[in-house]
């Protein structure tokens, strides 16, 4: 299987004090690889860096060693188009799903950036916007609502149809539903797994929770103390679910 | 709205009537809670449970009458041989702390961050039972050390100082030193991590054994209403839609929207409920449920009254709202 | 499917919160007239800030339209030494100016100067503390770091100094305050703007890949707009006070008509001692007022800010 994105040795440290520096290292020596198409599930302890790693990968953060590769490329010394690449191939969903999205602009201004963005003429901008949110499992209805007035699944939703419209190829979830009910944990999870299917994607997914990460990872990685430890769950990947009451 | 049938098997310690609670808003008229009946027996632990935004907080919010001015609520709350809601502030000012005792959520936000904890717990014991305060310090250097807390020097810091896990043990000392009769916990677990909840969650348990008090949990975490509760009501948009035993309710739930709801947690596979949540605001008529429902049928266009199903093989009767008993 | 739960426990008890703390406002109002009954209507708070956006808007008429509603033009000598009277509701000064007719035209210099340094003020410390909020690191010590040497320069004695050597003129004054004055407003920015961008939707923009100009304009500036604005409008009482100030001591520019110039005029040409009041009065209350109603507009900015941000 192709891993699309790769980190080599990462390791992350922080200074802090103003003269004398004192060294807090986070982890070090992480190694690790995301399978196109496939779920890599990433469980640890609270305060383990769980997050760092998501940003790292990312590339919203820069790790003090190692190198993290995408399609074999490292990803700090891309230039130009190939950046762009990167750029829009992988993205991150956070854990609060109000969070992501500007309250102060509805869902349609939301989304209306992202197309500029992506240079999408305007007169396409109301049937790709209504597009977007079908994919999600939300009606357009919704465009004209502030984040403040649409529940904690929509919103996480709303996110999530915006970072689609990239066409990514791996999205990073840090822990994309702690945040909400069990009934729409439920929704959003199936939705992803969905989404993998019919286009392909490629997840990181960070969890908390043992029981989201066999649902939904093919492969597991623990991280803690400072270093990874690789699983695999079932070999078919993906979990079995047992049947309805 | 009256029971059908079997009497009480105890004399309820706390009994909710016909409660409803409605908001008037910009964006129109919010009926938060409509008809909600609930019964809390003596030394039990009652859990409400339900999804956000069900109308659970608002609920044990009302019972010690501590919602906005401008909502308008109908119903009756029996303690002790009086109604609840038609108390004034002074008289609601006896009872609350005193005999039932409220746990909020979020435990930064109801503690003062530059008063130490020992004297925000001492503090009921000064006002309610006029205790000179070396007394109340010692008190509650006492029930923090029930809690768990007594070393460290807990009891002399200030909240900003101790981790959210600690000050909700804090707000549960708080609460619980004057001995209420009832305490009410809104979300204790929310913000904490799996094992912190339940720590709680046990903790509020524990003390509830040791002061015969009974415990009304309000939380959206099922597995730990079904651990630590003796019943269990489900609420869904406002209504409560089904009562029973806790293991029972979870071993063979009998109301659609509680199976349907159970089949949403990861050990029953993550089975999402088809639709989303009715609008408060223009609720439908009938059986709220019914769009979302696998079993509908016609009848259920109309509102159904809450039954009794008698179950042999439980402790306890069962009460659903739903056409198909 | 398609209906909206707007996730209502916590959000219907804070909005029935707001509206029961406004409709205690709303309670008996009773009166003649549709205007008497609003009066009586609207609380304190909300009647301050009309009168004070009455006031502003009736100050900046009166620097707009001046040539319209000055009976005269200010630079016509009549008889000097005049008393208050029909001719001229102000009396004339010394040289024989009307003092209404210098006073609605004085606004216009003082209006612009105080406009002109604070909008340059705000501009320029605005564009610092974003920068500095946003990027932070080096930028940000760069940046502080000249904050500070600016807020170590006096202001006053400099444009003083200043306006002693160099030639009088109104624009400098206004440049000299501008250049100054950034530096608070760059604070205040830079924390906001700080705040701001650990924000949820700030990282997931940079996650979606937008620049960082644009996250800057489009998502960081409208969030710190209602800290700015107050700012800015403290900006334009501070200077035209400041103006009035230097001008007052004879620093100013001698060819315009300011008001505090007028004051000037009025106090070395023996205005105060011969207790001709109104060639100082007149200047003197209009400073005031407008001052008091940028404050209060400033005020009614910021709880019109609070009250929205409650709602969200």
């Amino acid at each position: 299987m192709l891993a699309i994105l790769k980190a080599e040795n990462i390791g992350m440290t922080y200074e802090s004090g103003l003269i004398i520096k004192k060294r807090h290292s986070i982890f070090q020596g992480i190694s690790l690889e995301i399978e196109e198409g496939h779920t890599l599930g990433l469980i640890g302890p609270s305060g383990a860096g769980k997050t760092t790693l998501g940003m790292i990968l990312a590339g919203l953060e820069r790790p003090s060693s190692g190198c993290v590769l995408y399609r074999g490329e490292d990803i700090w010394k891309l230039k130009g188009i190939n950046y762009l690449a990167y750029r829009r191939g992988v993205q991150m969903v956070f854990q609060d799903p109000e969070g992501s999205l500007n309250p102060r602009k509805s869902i349609e201004r939301s989304i209306h950036e992202v197309l500029r963005y992506i240079n999408i003429p305007q007169r396409e901008w109301k049937d790709k916007a209504r597009q977007a949110l079908e994919m999600v499992g939300l009606s357009e209805e919704l465009l004209c609502r502030y984040p403040g007035q649409i529940s904690g699944g929509q919103s996480q939703r709303a996110a999530l149809s915006r970072v689609l419209l990239l066409n990514p190829k791996v999205i990073i979830l840090d822990e994309p539903t702690s945040a909400l009910d069990i009934s729409v944990q439920a929704q959003i999870l199936v939705l992803l797994k969905d989404l993998q299917k019919n286009l392909g994607l490629a997840y990181l997914l960070i969890s908390h929770q043992p029981e989201v990460i066999d649902f939904m990872a093919h492969n597991k990685a623990v991280l803690e103390s400072g270093g990874i430890r690789h699983e695999s769950i079932l070999p078919q990947g993906g979990g079995a679910r047992p049947d309805p009451l | 709205m009256s029971r059908l049938g079997a009497a009480p098997i105890d004399d309820p310690l706390l009994r909710v009537e016909g409660l409803s609670v409605s908001f008037d808003t910009a964006m129109g008229r919010v009926r938060a809670a409509q008809d909600v009946c609930l019964d809390l027996l003596k030394g039990e632990t009652l859990a409400i449970v339900g999804e956000t935004g069900c109308g659970k907080s608002v609920v044990a919010n009302s019972i010690l009458q501590l919602i906005p001015g401008n909502a308008s609520v109908q119903g009756r709350v029996i303690f002790s041989g009086r109604d609840l809601l038609s108390l004034s502030e002074r008289e609601m000012a006896e009872i609350r702390g005193r005999e039932i005792a409220i746990v909020f959520q979020n435990p930064s936000l109801a503690l003062n961050p530059i008063i130490k904890a020992e004297e925000q717990i001492a503090e009921p014991l000064q006002i309610h039972s006029h205790l000179p305060r070396s007394l109340s310090i010692q008190m509650a250097k006492d029930m923090l050390r029930r809690l768990g807390l007594g070393v460290g020097g807990v009891a002399e810091s200030f909240p900003f100082q101790l981790s959210g896990g600690m000050n909700q043990r804090v707000m549960i000392a708080a609460a619980m030193i004057l001995s209420p009769r009832i305490i009410i916990a809104d979300e204790p677990s929310k913000g904490l991590d799996r094992l912190l909840a339940r720590q709680v969650a046990e903790e509020l348990s524990g003390l509830r054994d040791k002061m015969d008090a009974s415990l009304l949990l309000i939380t959206h975490d099922l597995l730990l209403a079904r651990d630590i509760s003796d019943r269990i009501s489900v609420m869904y948009s406002g209504e409560v839609v089904e009562t029973g035993e806790s293991q029972a309710v979870f071993d063979h739930p009998l109301h659609p929207y509680t199976k349907a709801l159970l089949d949403c947690l990861p050990q029953r596979g993550f089975h999402p409920i088809p639709g989303a949540s009715p609008s408060m605001i223009d609720p439908p008529g009938g059986c709220k449920f019914y769009p979302r429902c696998r079993y509908k049928h016609d009848k259920c266009m109309q509102r159904p009254d809450m039954t009794e199903k008698r179950c042999p093989n439980e402790g306890m009767d069962r009460e659903v709202r739903c056409w198909l008993y | 499917m398609s209906e909206i739960n707007p996730g209502l426990d916590t959000d219907a008890i804070a909005m029935a919160i707001h509206e029961g703390e406004e409709s205690k406002c709303k309670k008996d109002g009773e009166g003649r007239t549709a205007l008497a009954r609003f009066i009586k209507k609207t609380s304190w708070a909300a009647k301050a800030s009309g009168l004070g956006l009455a006031l502003f808007s009736s100050f900046l008429a009166m620097a707009a339209l001046s040539s319209l509603l000055a009976p005269y033009d200010p630079w016509i000598r009549f008889e000097p030494y005049l008393w208050p009277g029909e001719e001229h509701l102000l009396g004339t000064n010394d040289l024989g100016q009307d003092i209404l007719s210098e006073l609605i035209y004085g606004s216009r210099v003082s209006l612009i100067v105080g406009f002109g340094a604070a909008l340059m003020a705000t501009i320029i410390g605005t564009a610092v503390g974003l920068f500095s909020g946003y990027f932070k690191g080096t930028v940000d010590e760069i940046l502080m770091g000249l904050t500070d040497i600016f807020l170590m320069i006096p202001q006053i004695p400099l444009i003083i100094v200043l306006a002693a050597f160099l030639r009088p003129s109104f624009w400098m004054v206004a440049l000299l305050m501008g250049s100054l004055w950034w530096t608070s407003t760059a604070r205040v920015v830079r924390s906001k703007a700080l705040q701001v961008s650990e924000m949820g939707y700030v990282r997931a923009k940079r996650a979606l890949g937008f620049s960082s100009l644009h996250i800057m304009l489009s998502d960081v500036l409208p969030n710190i707009c209602h800290v700015v604005m107050p700012k800015f409008l403290l900006s334009i009482a501070s200077a035209m006070i400041a103006e009035a100030s230097i001008s007052f001591l004879g620093l100013g520019d001698p060819a315009t008509k300011s008001w505090g110039m007028m004051i000037n005029f009025a106090f070395s040409r023996g205005g105060f001692i011969n207790g001709y009041w109104w060639w100082y009065l007149a200047p003197g209350l209009c400073i005031t007022l407008f001052v008091m109603s940028v404050v209060l507009v400033g005020h009614f900015l910021e709880e019109k800010e609070i009250s929205t941000l409650r709602l969200e």
